[in-house]
């Protein structure tokens, strides 16, 4: 076999190469900045001197970037149960279905998925927009105030929707994978004990879809995470704070501000906390 | 191992076929019940959902920028403007669109043929290889996905301009083509496709390792490129964030940071509104999806399903 292993790093050299030049060395890199500071010494111009935790110190008591986290995790608790909860509910319907209409269903449920979340927000924007929205357009038909999608108070909820729009199917389509890969003789075993179709659903169908739901919620929580191209997107079409999402608020941190070594602490606390988030769930993935 | 041997075989056997034909799973219904008739109308429900901004942005296609504004959006009105706005698209700013058209062709095109190649190799030397670390290391490179991706982009940016590849198309395609999930699709894939006793026989033939790889392995594991592929150009084509950090001279951007480009100043004071050209737009810029998405659907359900069973 140790002829072999020169022959196995070949092989895995070109994706290593990539992998530590642009994947780990820009990782390892954000947490060197991240121990320097910005200083002004003197009358000559700022300069970056070695701070050790500074930044940390400082991010832990920025109340902007806490209340940034806070809006990530009120917006966690909502969106992910929502849209899973739905992602669940569809792949149960469409499971027990057959015909042309489901099979219409799954294909354009998943299309989303497909959309650049660019583009999608970008539209659903118009949507929301005071003066292009069909909603508010029709509401205004009705003599109805119009709807501030865009308003600091329903902001959260509007991104929430685009982003419950864009992967409910594909939770969808993986969750509907994983019951039709549950062999039929469970059905047919628990159908001669007298099992009604809800015993099944209950006893059967939603244990054996725990370890793809598990797998899917944090794929939820690091997608909460890194949620940023939505903000991004409508903050021209709307009032959008800065720290609506913490990568918003790194963002501008660093390409605004030019302030890299704190949005590089910034960076690095953020990673730390989605790992303490979902490292138990990778755990119980691991166990199995 | 043991145990996930059957369950990876099954996502490659589903790949190849394609077959996603409900089985013989739950009970099978027949005539129309209250209990069918509410379950179809839920699903339709979502379905309007789904449609609605596409219904949205092709009636919005066939608008000028004043009409968008003064006619209801979700229903078309007289004169349809649908010609002049795909002109429009094609000319306005020295017929930039097509430039960003073209630019999200190439960084598609190269992440996606790039990344599948690497992804393949490395899938191969975790699946068919031993060596020190080897768990490890691919634990390590699958726990990468975790990071964020400002953490990563904005010190790759400064690293990047060290080197001089901001503001160049390298800059945004080489990053791209690292993929761990892509790597980890591959090693699944060539787990199922190429049986260890198949290279044992080829080594006793004396092939070459490369010769293996290439003459008896690719031909076997086409199914897994064309997915990972896929979903490597649907994964570029829609990619925002990298562009918009690395890129600042228009002449390079993608579609997606293009058209964003136009939404920004078009809701600026003094900028000239061209929602009707952003609307019919986006639609182009989707279209080349839907047709991958709708030709090569078996593919995107191969590398999704991967999820499902992985566990």
């Amino acid at each position: 076999m140790r002829h072999y292993r020169k022959t196995a790093f070949l092989f895995l050299a070109p994706f290593l190469t990539v992998f530590v030049a642009f994947y780990l060395a820009p990782v390892l890199y954000a947490v060197y900045l991240s121990l320097f500071v910005r200083k002004r010494i003197g009358l000559g111009p700022p300069k970056e001197v070695f701070g050790g935790l500074e930044n940390y110190l400082r991010a832990v008591q920025d109340t902007d970037f806490l209340n940034g986290l806070k809006n990530m995790l009120v917006f966690g608790i909502f969106q992910i149960p929502i849209m899973l909860g739905f992602a669940v509910l569809l792949a149960l319907l469409l499971d027990r279905s057959r015909g042309m209409f489901p099979k219409i269903c799954r294909t354009v449920y998943f299309m989303p998925y497909g959309i650049p979340i660019a583009i999608g927000a970008l539209v659903w924007g118009y949507l929301y927009s005071a003066n292009l929205s069909p909603f508010n357009q029709i509401l205004a038909a009705l003599h109805q105030a119009p709807i501030q999608f865009l308003s600091p108070a329903l902001v959260l909820f509007s991104i929430g929707n685009i982003v419950t729009w864009t992967w409910t199917g594909y939770n969808m389509i993986t969750l509907f994978a994983a019951l039709q890969n549950i062999p039929s003789d469970l059905y047919e075993a628990a159908r001669v004990d007298g099992a009604t179709p809800w015993s099944i659903v209950r006893w059967i169908k939603l244990p054996l879809l725990i370890p793809t739901l598990t797998l899917l919620f944090i794929f939820s929580v690091i997608g909460t995470s890194q949620l940023f191209t939505e903000a991004f997107v409508l903050r021209p079409l709307g009032y959008l704070a800065d720290n609506i999402t913490p990568n918003l608020y790194l963002y501008l941190t660093a390409a605004r501000d030019a302030n890299y070594s704190y949005a590089g602490a910034l960076a690095v606390l953020l990673a730390v906390l989605i790992f303490i988030i979902s490292g138990p769930f990778l755990r119980g993935i691991g166990s199995r | 191992m043991a145990v996930r041997q059957p369950q990876t075989s099954t996502i490659a056997a589903e790949a190849t076929t394609g077959s996603t034909e409900v089985r013989a799973a739950g009970k099978s219904d027949r005539g129309a019940s209250p209990a069918r008739l509410f379950r179809n109308l839920l699903l339709a429900i979502f379905l309007i959902y789904c449609v609605l901004p596409a219904a949205w942005i092709v009636v919005a296609m066939t608008k000028d920028n004043g009409q968008l504004f003064s006619t209801f959006g979700l229903w078309f009105t007289l004169p349809m403007h649908f010609l002049e706005n795909l002109e429009g698209l094609a000319t306005h700013q020295n017929s930039i669109f097509l430039r960003w058209f073209g630019n999200s062709l190439i960084y598609a095109g190269s992440i996606s043929a790039g990344a599948t190649i690497i992804c393949a190799m490395g899938g191969y030397a975790f699946s068919k290889y031993d060596f020190p670390a080897k768990q490890f290391l691919f634990n390590f490179i699958l726990g990468t996905i975790m990071v964020p991706s400002t953490a990563l982009v904005l010190p790759l940016f400064l690293m990047l301009n060290k080197i001089g590849l901001v503001n160049t198309m390298w800059g945004v395609i080489l990053p791209s083509l690292v993929n761990p999930f892509g790597l980890y699709l591959m090693k699944v894939f060539w787990d199922a496709s190429l049986p260890n006793d198949l290279i044992e026989a080829a080594r006793i033939e004396g092939a070459g390792e490369l010769q293996i790889f290439s003459k008896i392995g690719l031909p076997l594991i086409q199914t897994g490129l064309v997915t990972v592929a896929l979903l490597c150009f649907v994964g570029a084509w829609n990619n925002f964030f990298l562009p918009l950090v690395v890129l600042s001279q228009d002449s390079l951007f993608p579609l997606t940071l293009g058209l964003n480009v136009w939404n920004s100043t078009s809701a600026n004071a003094g900028g000239k509104p061209v929602y009707n050209l952003i609307a019919t737009g986006s639609m182009v810029s989707v279209l080349p999806l839907l047709i991958a998405f709708i030709v090569l659907g078996k593919y995107w359900r191969g590398g999704l399903t991967a999820g499902a069973t992985k566990g």
